[in-house]
Protein backbone atom coordinates (compact mmCIF):
# COMPACT_ATOMS: atom_id res chain seq x y z
CA UNK A 1 0.00 0.00 0.00
CA UNK A 2 2.84 2.51 0.68
CA UNK A 3 4.04 2.24 -2.69
CA UNK A 4 1.19 3.36 -4.29
CA UNK A 5 1.01 6.37 -5.73
CA UNK A 6 4.42 7.01 -5.30
CA UNK A 7 5.22 10.49 -6.79
CA UNK A 8 7.06 10.55 -9.98
CA UNK A 9 9.46 12.29 -8.14
CA UNK A 10 10.60 9.99 -5.59
CA UNK A 11 10.48 7.50 -8.60
CA UNK A 12 12.97 9.98 -10.06
CA UNK A 13 15.21 10.59 -7.50
CA UNK A 14 15.62 6.47 -6.51
CA UNK A 15 16.83 6.06 -10.30
CA UNK A 16 19.08 8.70 -9.89
CA UNK A 17 20.35 7.55 -6.66
CA UNK A 18 20.86 4.30 -7.92
CA UNK A 19 22.32 4.60 -11.25
CA UNK A 20 24.55 7.58 -10.77
CA UNK A 21 25.45 7.31 -6.93
CA UNK A 22 27.21 10.10 -4.94
CA UNK A 23 30.82 9.07 -4.09
CA UNK A 24 30.96 7.76 -0.60
CA UNK A 25 27.38 7.38 0.06
CA UNK A 26 24.74 4.93 -0.97
CA UNK A 27 21.37 4.62 -0.63
CA UNK A 28 18.71 2.08 -1.29
CA UNK A 29 15.04 2.31 -0.68
CA UNK A 30 13.29 -0.61 1.52
CA UNK A 31 11.45 -3.23 -0.33
CA UNK A 32 8.11 -2.68 2.13
CA UNK A 33 8.26 1.08 1.64
CA UNK A 34 9.89 2.78 -1.39
CA UNK A 35 9.64 6.07 1.14
CA UNK A 36 12.27 4.75 3.63
CA UNK A 37 16.07 4.39 2.85
CA UNK A 38 19.08 2.44 4.05
CA UNK A 39 21.62 4.67 3.47
CA UNK A 40 25.53 4.20 4.35
CA UNK A 41 28.15 7.39 4.18
CA UNK A 42 31.52 6.57 3.96
CA UNK A 43 33.63 8.62 6.44
CA UNK A 44 35.10 11.29 4.71
CA UNK A 45 39.47 11.35 4.42
CA UNK A 46 40.89 13.40 6.82
CA UNK A 47 38.07 13.63 8.73
CA UNK A 48 38.06 11.76 12.29
CA UNK A 49 35.78 9.61 10.78
CA UNK A 50 37.86 7.91 7.63
CA UNK A 51 37.49 4.48 7.77
CA UNK A 52 34.56 4.13 8.81
CA UNK A 53 31.35 3.37 6.97
CA UNK A 54 27.80 5.09 8.57
CA UNK A 55 24.58 4.04 8.36
CA UNK A 56 21.40 6.02 8.40
CA UNK A 57 18.17 5.80 7.88
CA UNK A 58 16.45 8.24 5.68
CA UNK A 59 12.41 8.74 5.54
CA UNK A 60 10.56 10.69 3.01
CA UNK A 61 7.35 11.90 4.88
CA UNK A 62 3.94 12.32 3.10
CA UNK A 63 4.41 15.91 2.83
CA UNK A 64 7.86 15.54 0.53
CA UNK A 65 9.22 17.43 -0.88
CA UNK A 66 7.07 20.43 0.84
CA UNK A 67 8.65 18.64 4.13
CA UNK A 68 12.43 17.80 4.60
CA UNK A 69 13.38 14.24 4.95
CA UNK A 70 13.82 12.73 8.08
CA UNK A 71 16.91 11.51 8.74
CA UNK A 72 19.01 9.73 11.95
CA UNK A 73 22.10 7.76 12.21
CA UNK A 74 22.11 4.07 13.39
CA UNK A 75 26.00 4.02 13.80
CA UNK A 76 27.05 5.42 17.14
CA UNK A 77 28.61 8.16 16.33
CA UNK A 78 30.93 11.27 18.28
CA UNK A 79 30.33 14.77 17.01
CA UNK A 80 28.83 17.50 18.15
CA UNK A 81 26.27 18.22 15.72
CA UNK A 82 24.95 14.40 16.35
CA UNK A 83 23.31 12.72 19.65
CA UNK A 84 22.96 9.99 21.04
CA UNK A 85 20.26 9.43 19.29
CA UNK A 86 21.52 9.65 15.92
CA UNK A 87 19.98 12.80 15.50
CA UNK A 88 21.46 15.43 12.93
CA UNK A 89 21.50 19.37 14.01
CA UNK A 90 21.52 20.58 10.38
CA UNK A 91 19.61 24.02 9.38
CA UNK A 92 18.81 22.51 5.68
CA UNK A 93 16.55 19.07 7.70
CA UNK A 94 14.31 22.10 9.61
CA UNK A 95 14.20 25.76 8.55
CA UNK A 96 16.92 25.98 5.91
CA UNK A 97 15.04 23.10 4.40
CA UNK A 98 13.92 23.56 0.31
CA UNK A 99 11.81 21.63 -2.14
CA UNK A 100 14.13 22.54 -4.37
CA UNK A 101 16.94 19.88 -2.08
CA UNK A 102 16.80 16.10 -2.91
CA UNK A 103 18.12 13.08 -0.95
CA UNK A 104 20.64 13.44 -2.40
CA UNK A 105 21.79 16.76 -1.37
CA UNK A 106 20.97 16.15 1.90
CA UNK A 107 23.25 13.20 1.96
CA UNK A 108 26.14 15.35 0.24
CA UNK A 109 25.29 17.89 2.75
CA UNK A 110 25.23 15.23 5.97
CA UNK A 111 29.13 14.01 4.14
CA UNK A 112 30.14 17.34 4.47
CA UNK A 113 28.74 18.31 8.02
CA UNK A 114 31.37 14.78 9.17
CA UNK A 115 34.02 16.71 7.57
CA UNK A 116 33.34 20.16 9.39
CA UNK A 117 31.79 19.40 12.93
CA UNK A 118 30.95 22.60 13.91
CA UNK A 119 30.96 23.07 17.94
CA UNK A 120 29.19 26.38 17.78
CA UNK A 121 25.77 24.83 16.99
CA UNK A 122 25.51 21.74 19.21
CA UNK A 123 23.27 19.13 19.44
CA UNK A 124 25.47 16.84 21.53
CA UNK A 125 25.85 19.16 24.34
CA UNK A 126 28.91 17.28 26.21
CA UNK A 127 30.45 16.31 22.88
CA UNK A 128 30.42 20.02 21.59
CA UNK A 129 31.92 20.76 25.42
CA UNK A 130 34.82 18.30 25.01
CA UNK A 131 35.40 19.45 21.11
CA UNK A 132 35.91 22.99 22.62
CA UNK A 133 38.08 22.12 25.51
CA UNK A 134 40.27 19.70 23.58
CA UNK A 135 39.88 19.61 20.15
CA UNK A 136 42.96 16.97 19.59
CA UNK A 137 41.31 14.52 22.78
CA UNK A 138 37.71 14.89 21.22
CA UNK A 139 39.32 13.99 17.61
CA UNK A 140 40.85 11.26 19.59
CA UNK A 141 37.78 9.91 20.71
CA UNK A 142 35.70 10.54 17.24
CA UNK A 143 38.08 8.26 15.48
CA UNK A 144 38.22 5.55 18.52
CA UNK A 145 34.38 5.45 18.55
CA UNK A 146 35.08 5.56 14.07
CA UNK A 147 36.94 2.07 15.12
CA UNK A 148 34.61 0.37 17.13
CA UNK A 149 31.18 1.64 15.98
CA UNK A 150 31.98 2.01 12.36
CA UNK A 151 33.78 -0.84 11.58
CA UNK A 152 30.98 -3.36 9.65
CA UNK A 153 31.30 -3.10 6.06
CA UNK B 1 -3.69 15.51 -0.23
CA UNK B 2 -1.48 16.15 2.86
CA UNK B 3 -3.30 17.92 5.28
CA UNK B 4 -2.10 21.77 5.35
CA UNK B 5 -0.47 22.78 8.60
CA UNK B 6 0.07 25.93 10.02
CA UNK B 7 -1.37 29.58 9.09
CA UNK B 8 -3.59 30.13 6.49
CA UNK B 9 -1.95 30.62 3.27
CA UNK B 10 -0.65 34.42 2.34
CA UNK B 11 -2.53 35.37 -0.89
CA UNK B 12 0.32 35.71 -3.29
CA UNK B 13 -0.47 36.92 -7.07
CA UNK B 14 -0.32 34.49 -9.80
CA UNK B 15 -0.20 35.58 -13.19
CA UNK B 16 -0.11 35.29 -16.73
CA UNK B 17 2.38 36.42 -18.59
CA UNK B 18 1.68 39.29 -21.18
CA UNK B 19 3.17 38.58 -24.38
CA UNK B 20 4.88 41.67 -25.74
CA UNK B 21 6.55 41.82 -29.18
CA UNK B 22 9.44 42.91 -29.30
CA UNK B 23 10.97 44.43 -32.89
CA UNK B 24 14.92 44.77 -32.37
CA UNK B 25 16.62 43.75 -29.88
CA UNK B 26 20.15 44.63 -29.66
CA UNK B 27 22.09 41.65 -28.24
CA UNK B 28 23.68 42.75 -25.03
CA UNK B 29 26.32 40.67 -24.47
CA UNK B 30 27.63 41.77 -28.03
CA UNK B 31 27.83 45.48 -27.41
CA UNK B 32 31.88 47.01 -27.26
CA UNK B 33 34.15 49.78 -28.04
CA UNK B 34 36.45 49.45 -30.62
CA UNK B 35 39.45 52.20 -31.80
CA UNK B 36 38.76 53.81 -34.87
CA UNK B 37 41.46 53.57 -37.43
CA UNK B 38 41.89 56.68 -38.35
CA UNK B 39 42.12 57.89 -34.88
CA UNK B 40 42.93 55.31 -32.12
CA UNK B 41 41.77 57.85 -29.31
CA UNK B 42 38.46 57.89 -30.93
CA UNK B 43 36.02 54.95 -30.10
CA UNK B 44 33.71 53.38 -32.00
CA UNK B 45 30.03 51.73 -30.62
CA UNK B 46 30.03 48.13 -32.25
CA UNK B 47 27.22 45.93 -31.56
CA UNK B 48 25.10 42.99 -33.39
CA UNK B 49 21.38 43.17 -33.55
CA UNK B 50 18.02 41.61 -34.65
CA UNK B 51 15.62 43.69 -36.37
CA UNK B 52 11.96 42.06 -37.97
CA UNK B 53 10.90 45.71 -39.31
CA UNK B 54 12.79 48.34 -40.79
CA UNK B 55 13.96 51.00 -38.34
CA UNK B 56 16.73 54.05 -36.61
CA UNK B 57 19.44 53.72 -34.35
CA UNK B 58 20.34 57.07 -32.08
CA UNK B 59 23.84 56.74 -30.17
CA UNK B 60 23.82 58.89 -27.25
CA UNK B 61 26.68 59.78 -24.82
CA UNK B 62 25.90 60.71 -21.44
CA UNK B 63 22.36 60.76 -21.51
CA UNK B 64 19.48 61.17 -19.27
CA UNK B 65 15.77 59.64 -19.27
CA UNK B 66 13.09 62.03 -19.86
CA UNK B 67 9.74 62.24 -20.05
CA UNK B 68 8.59 59.23 -22.56
CA UNK B 69 11.83 57.67 -22.55
CA UNK B 70 13.46 60.61 -24.70
CA UNK B 71 17.15 60.41 -24.21
CA UNK B 72 19.10 63.56 -23.69
CA UNK B 73 22.72 64.07 -23.31
CA UNK B 74 23.77 66.03 -20.25
CA UNK B 75 27.24 67.43 -22.19
CA UNK B 76 24.89 68.62 -25.43
CA UNK B 77 28.15 69.63 -27.13
CA UNK B 78 29.48 66.39 -27.27
CA UNK B 79 27.65 64.71 -30.47
CA UNK B 80 24.93 66.03 -32.04
CA UNK B 81 22.93 62.21 -32.07
CA UNK B 82 22.14 61.27 -35.24
CA UNK B 83 19.30 59.27 -36.66
CA UNK B 84 21.29 56.03 -38.28
CA UNK B 85 18.74 54.25 -40.19
CA UNK B 86 18.70 50.32 -40.69
CA UNK B 87 16.74 47.66 -42.81
CA UNK B 88 14.80 44.23 -41.28
CA UNK B 89 17.31 41.59 -40.66
CA UNK B 90 18.52 39.22 -37.86
CA UNK B 91 22.11 39.06 -36.45
CA UNK B 92 23.29 42.46 -38.49
CA UNK B 93 26.09 43.95 -37.04
CA UNK B 94 26.78 47.41 -36.93
CA UNK B 95 29.88 49.63 -36.21
CA UNK B 96 29.66 53.20 -35.93
CA UNK B 97 31.16 54.99 -39.04
CA UNK B 98 34.77 56.16 -38.76
CA UNK B 99 34.88 59.51 -37.69
CA UNK B 100 31.69 59.62 -35.57
CA UNK B 101 32.94 58.64 -32.26
CA UNK B 102 33.77 60.53 -29.71
CA UNK B 103 36.92 60.56 -27.67
CA UNK B 104 36.43 58.56 -24.06
CA UNK B 105 39.84 59.75 -22.78
CA UNK B 106 38.48 62.99 -21.18
CA UNK B 107 36.31 61.96 -18.60
CA UNK B 108 37.47 59.61 -15.64
CA UNK B 109 36.67 56.47 -14.60
CA UNK B 110 34.22 56.84 -12.67
CA UNK B 111 32.13 59.16 -15.15
CA UNK B 112 32.43 56.35 -17.37
CA UNK B 113 31.21 53.31 -14.84
CA UNK B 114 29.25 55.07 -11.90
CA UNK B 115 26.35 56.59 -13.34
CA UNK B 116 25.26 59.38 -10.81
CA UNK B 117 22.28 60.33 -11.30
CA UNK B 118 20.89 58.51 -13.60
CA UNK B 119 23.30 59.81 -16.35
CA UNK B 120 24.20 56.43 -19.22
CA UNK B 121 27.42 57.01 -20.42
CA UNK B 122 26.51 54.97 -23.33
CA UNK B 123 22.79 54.72 -24.69
CA UNK B 124 21.56 53.04 -27.53
CA UNK B 125 17.96 54.24 -28.76
CA UNK B 126 16.90 51.31 -31.70
CA UNK B 127 13.32 52.32 -32.89
CA UNK B 128 10.89 49.88 -35.37
CA UNK B 129 9.68 52.62 -38.42
CA UNK B 130 8.17 49.88 -40.68
CA UNK B 131 8.29 50.57 -44.51
CA UNK B 132 4.48 51.73 -45.62
CA UNK B 133 4.16 48.10 -47.05
CA UNK B 134 4.60 46.86 -43.70
CA UNK B 135 1.65 49.08 -42.79
CA UNK B 136 3.98 52.42 -41.51
CA UNK B 137 1.34 54.72 -42.77
CA UNK B 138 -1.32 53.69 -40.24
CA UNK B 139 -1.25 55.63 -37.18
CA UNK B 140 2.16 54.02 -35.23
CA UNK B 141 3.17 54.51 -31.75
CA UNK B 142 6.78 54.47 -31.22
CA UNK B 143 7.98 50.70 -30.57
CA UNK B 144 11.63 50.84 -29.17
CA UNK B 145 14.02 49.13 -27.01
CA UNK B 146 16.92 51.09 -25.31
CA UNK B 147 19.98 49.76 -24.17
CA UNK B 148 21.80 51.66 -21.12
CA UNK B 149 25.36 50.74 -20.36
CA UNK B 150 28.60 51.90 -18.18
CA UNK B 151 32.03 51.45 -19.19
CA UNK B 152 33.89 49.99 -17.36
CA UNK B 153 38.05 49.78 -17.54
CA UNK B 154 39.25 46.07 -17.84
CA UNK B 155 43.12 45.09 -18.10
CA UNK B 156 43.88 48.60 -19.91
CA UNK B 157 40.82 48.01 -22.06
CA UNK B 158 37.56 49.83 -22.30
CA UNK B 159 34.55 47.67 -21.95
CA UNK B 160 30.66 48.03 -22.22
CA UNK B 161 28.29 46.62 -19.42
CA UNK B 162 25.21 46.90 -20.08
CA UNK B 163 22.90 47.69 -17.18
CA UNK B 164 19.42 48.18 -18.20
CA UNK B 165 17.27 47.40 -21.20
CA UNK B 166 14.01 49.39 -21.87
CA UNK B 167 10.91 48.76 -23.79
CA UNK B 168 9.28 51.81 -25.17
CA UNK B 169 5.99 50.38 -26.98
CA UNK B 170 2.74 52.04 -27.02
CA UNK B 171 3.10 54.47 -24.58
CA UNK B 172 4.20 51.82 -21.73
CA UNK B 173 7.54 51.42 -20.25
CA UNK B 174 8.53 48.12 -20.28
CA UNK B 175 12.12 47.33 -17.88
CA UNK B 176 13.85 43.88 -19.53
CA UNK B 177 14.97 41.42 -16.91
CA UNK B 178 16.17 37.70 -17.26
CA UNK B 179 14.84 35.28 -16.17
CA UNK B 180 17.02 32.86 -14.56
CA UNK B 181 16.57 29.12 -16.09
CA UNK B 182 14.43 29.97 -18.74
CA UNK B 183 17.29 29.02 -21.72
CA UNK B 184 16.77 25.85 -22.12
CA UNK B 185 12.91 25.30 -21.13
CA UNK B 186 11.62 24.58 -25.16
CA UNK B 187 13.71 21.15 -24.57
CA UNK B 188 11.50 20.27 -21.53
CA UNK B 189 9.52 18.24 -23.92
CA UNK B 190 12.31 15.57 -24.39
CA UNK B 191 10.83 12.60 -22.77
CA UNK B 192 12.76 11.55 -19.89
CA UNK B 193 15.45 14.10 -20.87
CA UNK B 194 18.19 11.84 -18.54
CA UNK B 195 19.62 14.78 -16.13
CA UNK B 196 21.55 15.18 -13.22
CA UNK B 197 18.34 17.05 -12.09
CA UNK B 198 19.67 20.26 -12.84
CA UNK B 199 17.77 20.10 -15.93
CA UNK B 200 14.85 22.01 -17.43
CA UNK B 201 11.86 20.16 -15.18
CA UNK B 202 10.14 21.65 -12.38
CA UNK B 203 12.77 21.47 -9.21
CA UNK B 204 10.02 20.22 -7.18
CA UNK B 205 8.16 17.26 -9.40
CA UNK B 206 10.75 16.92 -11.47
CA UNK B 207 8.24 15.80 -14.02
CA UNK B 208 7.28 18.30 -15.67
CA UNK B 209 8.69 21.54 -17.32
CA UNK B 210 9.22 24.68 -15.82
CA UNK B 211 7.38 27.59 -16.86
CA UNK B 212 6.65 29.35 -13.37
CA UNK B 213 8.79 32.44 -12.44
CA UNK B 214 9.28 33.39 -8.85
CA UNK B 215 9.28 37.63 -8.06
CA UNK B 216 11.64 39.46 -7.50
CA UNK B 217 14.20 37.02 -7.33
CA UNK B 218 12.96 35.95 -11.38
CA UNK B 219 13.93 31.66 -10.68
CA UNK B 220 11.90 30.11 -13.40
CA UNK B 221 11.78 26.86 -11.44
CA UNK B 222 8.65 25.02 -11.04
CA UNK B 223 5.74 24.11 -12.88
CA UNK B 224 2.43 25.58 -12.75
CA UNK B 225 0.31 22.87 -10.87
CA UNK B 226 3.61 23.03 -8.11
CA UNK B 227 3.90 26.37 -7.84
CA UNK B 228 0.19 26.18 -6.49
CA UNK B 229 1.16 23.45 -3.78
CA UNK B 230 4.07 25.73 -2.92
CA UNK B 231 2.14 28.83 -2.11
CA UNK B 232 0.10 27.19 0.07
CA UNK B 233 2.98 26.07 2.24
CA UNK B 234 5.45 28.47 2.06
CA UNK B 235 6.54 31.67 0.69
CA UNK B 236 9.95 31.40 0.03
CA UNK B 237 11.63 30.70 -3.54
CA UNK B 238 13.02 27.01 -3.44
CA UNK B 239 16.15 28.43 -5.19
CA UNK B 240 17.18 30.86 -2.94
CA UNK B 241 14.58 31.01 -0.33
CA UNK B 242 13.42 34.98 -1.11
CA UNK B 243 10.44 35.42 -0.30
CA UNK B 244 8.01 35.17 -2.51
CA UNK B 245 5.51 38.38 -4.01
CA UNK B 246 4.42 37.31 -6.93
CA UNK B 247 4.53 33.76 -9.65
CA UNK B 248 4.15 34.12 -12.73
CA UNK B 249 3.34 32.04 -15.53
CA UNK B 250 5.70 32.32 -18.63
CA UNK B 251 4.24 29.86 -21.67
CA UNK B 252 7.94 29.82 -23.86
CA UNK B 253 6.51 27.29 -26.29
CA UNK B 254 2.94 28.64 -27.32
CA UNK B 255 3.23 29.62 -30.54
CA UNK B 256 2.95 33.02 -32.08
CA UNK B 257 -0.90 33.56 -33.04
Amino acid sequence: MANSNLPRRIIKETQRLLSEPAPGISASPSEENMRYFNVMILGPTQSPYEGGVFKLELFLPEEYPMAPPKVRFLTKIYHPNIDKLGRICLDILKDKWSPALQIRTVLLSIQALLSAPNPDDPLADNVAKHWKANETEAVETAKEWTRVYANDA
Amino acid sequence: MPALTGPPPEFVGHQQALKVKNDINLRKDTIRLVPDAADPDRRLVSFTFDAVTDGSLVIHYFAKEGKDCNFSSVYPDLQTPTKIPFQKGLAQNYVQPSGSGIDLGFFSLDELSNPSEEVYPLVVYAEASPSPEEGGQTVNPTRAQITLAVIEKHNDDLQVKVVKQILWINGVRYELKEIYGIVNSTEADVPDADDDGMGKECVICLTEPRDTAVFPCRHLCMCSECAQALRLQSNKCPICRQPVEKLMEIKVRSAEP
